[in-house]
């Protein structure tokens, strides 16, 4: 029997369903830098206070003589996530300045979107991509220190008495991987460099602390403290904002001097303002009009 | 353009203009594109690249409303499974290899990681790139650019070929064998738009037209009845080649080369005669008796002088 050429022949097995292709970007980017010793070096330096914390843990459990000086209080997770900020910000550039920048330099953007792949569902699986590194070196050790406290002290008293803990901490480091991700990727949507757009991101932080810094010395607020009722210019910093709400899901006392709807408020804005820079930047086609 | 029950129309248009500010893209196009291959001809700043924008639904129309294999393509990515875009720009990362560049790619098609790399692996064996698979596109030549591109356009074995200027920068055998690529894949039963500021590359793969300038449709159908316009006017053909110098002499003794001059690694020839060229130039470059011939260009300027001729006829 003679055998043709049967040329070209469709796939015909089963397809992923519609809306998931941001899991495709998001799986194919964590590949990425997980393959790269750099990133796995930075990720395993940023779990070094897990392990310092968690030895204060197994101390204050175990030899009654440090249960003074060590023990463990709802605070603890809160200043073990305060800890976690720095390499939240080394987190967030080396992973995020690069993750829409490096698409628009090689021009990647413009096949994304002609394959059956959503501008939202690209956003969302680069979004997932950072978000997942962050809560990497946030929420996973911070619950996992909250599991060593039970297995070590034995028993739930603790966590029974501060069941709160789970889901503030679960809370503020979702709302924390959220507005930085989303900060972020904005930002890499604005440049082809992702040099230029980590500077960027590095000099905002910066800047708006400092800037606060400043308008509160020459406004005579620099000894505003909170619960005082006096105004204060913390809210213009986004990274003295994320503490303010912290402390308020920690439901410890405020931090900054200014009110804690102002830092929400300011939260928020950051994040529907890189929803739009998003919105606009990203597009296969750049329409210079 | 007619069209009949058995060839359904695979792109249609109705007063579809876009605009980009004050500047004009594309002015009022009703057209219907019938399934097969045909050529978007018209030289650069025609207005081909935003009609082919606007096909793969990158673009939102101004005013005017387009569909594709039947249904609107603004926002409607699923129709992407149905169609494959090679874009003129280089869209790759350097650091990939081709195989692994179109097996991301390949995975957006909602199909696994297996079947994504089996896919990848027989589109870069269709575009004769399957013993560079494993190479880093960043050493890969403008050809194997042009082709790793195009390979990514088919993997998934669309209704709707899609090709900005798919042709550019390639060497004469792999400009051959890429039309005939997608001459076969009209003979499957496909569909292919494929554009290009040069007539007798799109000559050589449809006669099916429709010449575009300054962003509207000039004229559609066969491509015979402006081929004598064409003809009137000399073609120039850049060529980057080792041996430059050898391949100068023999043109010389071709009598439709009009004139010749050097230009760094590069001959650019001016021919009365295209076809003859370029089929010439085929034969030298698959002998390989005066060197390799790495890439041959033409500007649009060719074509350029005649719309010019065109429009104020």
């Amino acid at each position: 029997m003679p055998i043709h050429d049967q040329g070209y022949r469709r796939y015909g097995g089963a397809r992923t369903p519609r809306g998931q292709a941001w899991i495709v970007i998001a799986k194919a980017g964590m590949r990425t830098f997980l393959a790269k010793k750099a990133f796995l070096g930075l990720l395993l330096i940023s779990w070094f206070p897990f392990f310092v914390r968690a030895v204060q843990v197994y101390a204050a459990a175990n030899f009654p003589q440090a249960r003074q000086l060590l023990a463990i209080k709802p605070e603890t997770f809160r200043q073990f996530l305060d800890q976690q900020n720095i390499w939240v910000f080394f987190i967030t550039v080396y992973v995020g300045a690069g993750l829409i920048a490096n698409d628009r330099r090689a021009n990647a953007l413009q096949l994304y979107l002609s394959k059956p792949l959503t501008r939202a569902e690209y956003v969302f699986g680069k979004l997932v991509i950072l978000a997942t590194f962050l809560l990497l070196v946030t929420w996973v050790p911070a619950i996992l220190l909250l599991i060593l406290q039970i297995m070590f002290a034995g028993n739930l008293t603790f966590f029974k008495e501060n069941l709160f803990l789970f889901p503030a901490i679960t809370l503020f480091s979702f709302v924390q991987a959220l507005t930085v991700s989303a900060a972020m990727l904005a930002l890499s949507s604005l440049s082809n460099s992702s040099r230029y757009v980590g500077i960027l991101y590095t000099a905002l932080i910066f800047f708006t602390t400092a800037l606060g810094g400043v308008l509160a010395f020459a406004l005579g607020l620099q000894h505003a403290e909170a619960g005082t009722g006096r105004p204060g210019v913390s809210w213009i910093s986004p990274s003295a904002d994320l503490a303010q709400i912290g402390d308020a899901i920690f439901r410890l006392p405020l931090r900054n001097d200014s009110p804690l709807l102002l830092s929400l408020f300011i939260i928020v804005l950051l994040v529907v303002v890189s929803g739009a820079v998003l919105e606009r930047r990203v597009r296969g086609v750049e329409v210079v009009a | 353009m007619t069209t009949t029950a058995a060839a359904p129309d695979i792109v249609t248009t109705e007063h579809l203009s876009k605009w980009y500010g004050q500047v004009i893209g594309l002015n009022d196009v009703t057209l219907t594109v019938p399934s097969g291959i045909t050529g978007l001809l018209g030289p650069n700043g025609a207005g081909k690249s935003t009609f082919m924008k606007l096909i793969t639904g990158q673009l939102k129309p101004s005013k005017g409303g387009i569909t594709v294999l039947g249904e609107p393509i603004w926002r409607n990515p699923k129709l992407y499974f149905r169609i494959g875009f090679c874009p003129e720009q280089d869209a790759f990362y350097d650091r990939m290899t081709g195989l692994e560049w179109i097996t991301a790619l390949s995975r957006l098609n909602g199909v696994g990681e297996a079947e994504a790399g089996a896919m990848a692996r027989r589109a870069l064996d269709l575009v004769d790139l399957a013993d560079s698979a494993g190479k880093k596109i960043g050493a890969y030549s403008k050809g194997m650019r042009q082709r790793v591109k195009l390979a990514q356009a088919l993997a998934h074995d669309p209704d709707l070929l899609i090709l900005d200027e798919p042709l550019g920068g390639m060497d004469p055998i792999a400009r051959r064998k890429t039309i005939r690529l997608i001459k076969d894949w009209g003979r499957a039963g496909k569909s292919v738009i494929v554009s290009s500021h040069i007539l007798h590359e799109i000559e050589s793969m449809t006669s099916n037209i429709l010449l575009i300038n300054q962003g509207r449709i000039l004229a559609e159908g066969n491509v015979h009845q402006i081929r004598d316009l064409i003809d009137e006017h000399p073609h120039t053909v850049y060529i980057k080649a080792d041996e430059t110098r050898a391949l100068a002499r023999q043109f010389l003794t071709y009598d439709d080369v009009l004139s010749l001059k050097f230009e760094d690694d590069a001959v650019v020839v001016q021919t009365g005669r295209p076809d003859a060229f370029y089929a010439r130039l085929t034969e030298l470059a698959a002998s390989g008796e005066l060197g390799t011939i790495h890439e041959v260009t033409s500007p649009d300027d060719n074509l350029q002088a005649v719309f010019q001729y065109l429009v104020k006829a």
